[in-house]
């Protein structure tokens, strides 16, 4: 019966000519290899919630009066957005579930992206030929953290309301088109004539998630044809792929994986609460709350807006508002000089050769540092966008924790960069460490002392340029015992007695 | 490139190799625990029909669903990774740069073809380009500037006229004699209750006597009344947060600070100019009126503002 | 962290100071403040009902030391005449008074008085002067939650925030958590605007509306409806963004550390696979 079935379809697309391959392509056995996945599996899960939330999502702003399970909100006016996601929560069957579920996993889908991200850049695997992938990735987190925001904003209740507001202003802020982006986006001056709901909608249900899709596909068949990057050791080398096979191990492998992350997600939907918009109740421009922050995602750019000095610039007849700095001029910087690095880290190292083999980051030394302090830098950020928070928690003043965020946004990555570099270089004389094992040769000289020089181990070596370890210059006639010098690596092997 | 499994070495595997050998010493117990766990996400599956069929709660529904999905999770990842080959395969990967004869080749294929088509060609090409670039400027105008109107002076002006009534959002106009020292209240012109730009501040910061907050702005504080404009100069939040004693001024979203008795000059944080304040006066029935609309755009700068302050 | 470690440092400084001044003063003063007080009692005692009496006895006891003799304030403490027994009420209720130390910030506590004590204290201090308002009863019988939901949204929730949690102010005020409040104690923080709360009634808000807010903050801000599991004390998403990265990526990356690596002892293969790519 299945073979009839798969007779009939190869006879039609020539399955087994190319299947073969597929069955084989080998997939590398670390662990590290696995976060891209997350990312994906998350996308799928966000895809099926985000279908069932849709079925009943009323993405409108039109003005109606609340009746449902929700009792402190009864008879009030709301968005039939606010509406109908209060209504999907309590009054569809696992409504809730779905909906907290599709938050978490939004959560997860980008928390992984920048956890896969921090992995290729730390072992070198943007470099090329994996240039292009570098850039699709880098795009698909901003497609994330776009459509996570607008996501985050279509409920229309009053912590996602007063985020729009700010994105207005935001956009408001923008250099001699910023007035015109902002009414045409929301059909006038804020809030606009209700239309950013649906077409906040129509973006984060079509529009993004169909791009994110074809740069997923993109993504994808640009590994396929590349083929995994690898750590060196275990026979892994520029041109072969060490590894498991599609068929049956990574296939079974990958599944439980999917399973596992959506367990993962279902697990906080179920006893985690996420974002109680009947809390918060609907948005209402003159209302606010205290203590409300956007998602993490976007906590950087909402830290950076509370850090920035209250500088403008001034010009004659015109201005650049404060908040164009630190939300529209800091995140484009980060954005392109993350697009550029691959092509900024071969400029200075002057590497443009084929690399397949992964570097240990301890071995990068400059690249490992700046990407930990640059890291630092956006952490402190997101610390910043909690600053009543904290100040509440710890008792401190407000003025006093914004003024340190303040010097720590610069201080913090002046400290870690050397600090990393220097870790970085201690580790990378200690060859051998973690997986990636080689052969050290312990020489004790004659005065006592100890010094260890690593050999060539394996042909995966060969593209490595490993730093010279200067050795003490020993005579060593007197403990060879006449033994003839083998120098394997430019050195002498004490032979055993 | 052929279609066998190849051990590291890049030979191919016989199927009896110890690469095909079972990852695990002890397959048999694996197995079982595999079939159970399975089992246990059966019952998990099962759980959660029956969850749903009574209408449970959030936790009973995610918590099942969940458990299945984990135990399914695990039973397949210990399948996999245990009962499968151990490996280790490689396969081979050919690099990607490419040989010149293969760059060349390809560039003469284009070349030779693409002279018979395009060259001495140059009109259609003219042509092509011109109707290509009047239809992508045309099509900008159905796709963006139907979307909303032209901010014009939309950004310049609030709903507070000479003489409009100082009223709360449930349509009470405000005398002077309602409020007490220290009273914050939300205000809006009687025409734009709820309006998002005129929404506005009122703060009685003394018991009688004008207040002012600053030269030329004697008038505007009749018997300790100020009123400043409630968005933000910052990113436009509304800044619904008034210390009584200290007379402050704090905007939620961004912790910019606010010196009422100063004009709602910023004195920490980020917002870089005052709130605007609206000029007040008390009517003969002792009613709280505006004397006019506010003399400066409402909310966060943007590019056409200029603007000295 | 340094920034606790200062405060600390200048609460204990202060404090010395306090004590200091204190002993010095109570060396000095302490015989003539038992007189006053002798004659004080005698003055008032037999115009004042049982209930007045207690009152005036508790708050010699415990509050005159700083708010002075018939509640006329000092350079340590506030005048309270005139305040009205909603105010003392409330302070007194709340745990924040009396202080140990008069320079302390009011902390809120359990009420150190039983409530037959406290209301004497208050309406103690109410009989010296007219003023203030009454203690409220309290009753939210009839109140529109929904409304007060609104109105909270609209007046409260800039300080306390949306789900009543409270937050740092500037400088080192902070508005409290309205959790754990009895009705007439949120009905008395209304309408005396205790400390830097600013009014809002009378005039912002009308009576009617007062008890709106209360029935919200009494009902559902103290009792939210946490449908879907654990709340997170209702800080916003920083909190959420916390456990969606450490908890759930967190998860999903120690699964991939099982699911990922080899299942194989490692050193055994690497020595195999070293000897094949020597060949």
């Amino acid at each position: 019966m299945i073979d009839g079935l798969f007779t009939w379809f190869d006879n039609r697309l020539a399955i087994s000519r190319s299947g073969r391959h597929l069955l084989n392509k080998i997939f590398p056995d670390h662990w590290s290899f696995m976060i891209g996945e997350i990312a994906l599996y998350s996308f799928i899960v966000l895809l099926a919630t985000g279908v069932f939330l849709t079925l009943y999502f009323v993405p409108s702003g039109q003005d109606v009066i609340y009746h449902g399970v929700y009792k402190p909100l009864e008879g009030q006016v709301v968005s039939a957005a606010f509406k109908s996601t209060v209504d999907l929560s309590f009054a569809v069957r696992g409504g809730l579930l779905m909906r907290q579920m599709h938050h978490w996993s939004a959560n997860i889908f980008i928390g992984s992206i920048v956890v896969h991200m921090l992995r290729v850049f730390f072992t070198g695997a943007f470099r090329r030929p994996r240039e292009l992938n570098w850039l699709i990735g880098t795009t698909l987190m901003i497609l994330g953290i776009v459509n996570g925001f607008l996501g985050y904003s279509i409920p229309d209740d009053l912590v996602s309301g007063t985020g729009i507001r700010i994105a207005y202003s935001i956009l408001e802020s923008i250099p001699f088109v910023g007035s015109y982006l902002a009414t045409l986006l929301f059909g006038g001056v804020f809030p606009g004539d209700g239309s950013i709901i649906p077409r906040f909608f129509i973006l984060h249900v079509l529009v993004v998630p169909l791009i994110i899709l074809g740069l997923l596909g993109a993504h994808l068949g640009m590994l396929m044809k590349h083929k995994h990057s690898q750590f060196p050791g275990n026979g892994a080398r520029e041109e072969n792929v060490v590894g498991a096979p599609l068929w049956p191990n990574f296939f079974l492998k990958t599944q439980g994986f999917l399973f596992l992350t959506v367990a993962v997600t279902t697990l906080l939907g179920a006893f985690v609460q996420i974002n109680p918009i009947w809390l918060y109740g609907p948005y209402v421009p003159f209302h606010v709350s205290y203590a409300v922050q956007p998602d993490w995602y976007m906590g950087w750019l909402d830290g950076a807006l509370r850090v920035m000095p209250s500088w403008e610039l001034h010009l004659p007849g015109h201005m650049i508002p404060n908040v164009f700095f630190p939300a529209v001029l800091m995140p484009g910087i980060t954005f392109n000089v993350m697009m550029a690095w691959p092509w900024i880290e071969a400029k200075f190292s002057g590497d443009t050769a084929e690399h397949h083999l992964l570097d240990r980051p301890s071995h990068r030394p400059v690249r490992t540092a700046v990407g930990a302090a640059v890291l630092s830098f956006y952490f402190v950020l997101f610390g910043a966008s909690a600053t009543d928070v904290l100040a509440n928690y710890l008792s401190i003043s407000l003025n006093t924790v914004l003024l340190m965020f303040r010097v720590l946004c610069v201080v913090v990555p002046l400290i870690v960069y050397p600090i990393t570099y220097f870790i970085c270089k201690e580790m990378s004389q200690a060859k051998g460490g973690g997986r990636r094992k080689s052969f050290n040769v312990v020489i004790r000289s004659a005065e006592g002392g100890y010094s260890t020089v690593p050999t060539e181990a394996y042909a995966g070596y060969a593209r490595e340029t490993l730093e010279p370890v200067s050795v003490e210059e020993v005579d060593l006639s007197s403990i060879l015992n006449g033994a003839e010098p083998t120098t394997p690596a430019g050195v002498y092997q004490i032979p055993r007695d | 490139m052929s279609d066998h499994l190849h051990n590291v070495a890049g030979e191919p595997v016989s199927p009896d190799a110890p690469q095909f050998a079972v990852a695990t010493a002890n397959p048999r117990r694996l197995e079982i625990v595999a079939g159970l766990t399975f089992f246990g996400a059966l019952l998990a599956f099962l759980g959660f029909g029956a969850a749903f069929w009574r209408n449970a709660n959030n936790e009973i529904l995610g918590g099942t669903l969940g458990l299945g999905f984990l135990l399914f999770g695990v039973a397949m990842v210990i399948w996999g990774k245990y009962l499968t080959p151990r490996g280790p395969f490689s396969e081979p990967r050919p690099l990607m740069e490419t040989t010149q004869l293969e760059h060349d080749e390809l560039v003469a294929d284009f070349a030779s073809r693409g002279r018979v088509a395009f060259g001495r060609r140059k009109f259609l090409g003219a042509m092509i380009t011109a109707s290509g670039a009047v239809f992508g400027v045309v099509a900008l105008f159905p796709l963006v500037r139907s979307l909303g109107p032209l901010p014009k002076k939309t950004f310049y002006s609030t709903k507070w006229r000479k003489g409009s009534y100082v009223a709360t959002i449930d349509g009470r106009r405000l005398k002077a004699t309602d409020l007490v020292t220290g009273t914050l209240a939300t205000v809006f012109p009687e025409d734009d209750l709820g309006g998002a730009i005129s929404q506005t501040v009122l703060i009685r910061v003394q018991d009688s006597g004008a207040v002012t907050t600053k030269p030329g702005r004697e008038s505007w504080g009749p018997e300790g009344f100020l009123a400043f404009s409630k968005v933000c100069t910052h990113a436009g939040c509304p800044v619904g947060l008034y210390e009584q004693t200290t007379k402050q001024l704090l905007c939620p979203c961004h912790q910019s600070l606010f010196d009422v008795t100063t004009g709602a000059t910023p004195i920490f944080g980020p917002a870089p100019r005052p709130l605007p304040q609206l000029p007040l006066f008390v009517d003969g029935e002792g009613y709280l009126r505006a004397q006019g609309d506010y003399d400066e755009p409402v909310g966060p700068g943007f590019w056409e503002r200029g603007g000295t302050n | 962290m340094r920034g606790v470690i200062l405060k600390k440092l200048s609460l204990f400084i202060a404090s010395l100071l306090a004590g200091t001044f204190g002993i010095a003063a109570f060396a000095g003063a302490s015989t003539t403040t038992h007189h006053a007080v002798a004659a004080h009692v005698t003055k008032h005692s037999s115009t004042l009902s049982p209930q007045l009496q207690l009152g005036q006895t508790l708050f010699d006891e415990n509050c005159s030391s700083c708010h002075g003799i018939d509640a006329q304030g000092s350079m340590l403490a506030p005048k309270l005449q005139g305040r009205g027994a909603a105010t003392i009420d409330l302070w007194v209720s709340s745990g924040w008074m009396p202080l140990a130390v008069p320079t302390d910030q009011p902390r809120r506590g359990v009420d150190k008085f039983t409530r037959v004590q406290t209301t004497a204290i208050a309406d103690y201090v109410a009989s010296i002067k007219a003023g203030g308002f009454a203690i409220p009863s309290g009753s939210i019988a009839g109140a529109n939650v929904s409304q007060g939901q609104e109105l909270f949204s609209e007046n409260c929730a800039g300080c306390h925030t949306i789900t009543g949690a409270g937050d740092a102010l500037s400088g080192d005020l902070n508005a409290p958590s309205l959790h754990g409040l009895t009705t007439t104690q949120i009905t008395e923080a209304i309408e005396t605007a205790p400390g830097n709360m600013p009014h809002f009634y009378p005039g912002a808000l009308t009576a009617t509306q007062v008890k709106d807010v209360v029935a919200y903050v009494a009902n559902d801000i103290a009792h939210p409806n946490n449908s879907g599991g654990i709340g997170l004390g209702g800080n916003g998403p920083v909190a959420e963004g916390f456990v969606g990265l450490f908890l759930g990526v967190g998860a999903c990356l120690l699964f991939a550390l099982w699911v990922g690596d080899r299942s194989e002892d490692d050193e055994e293969h690497e020595t195999e696979a070293v000897k094949e790519a020597h060949v």
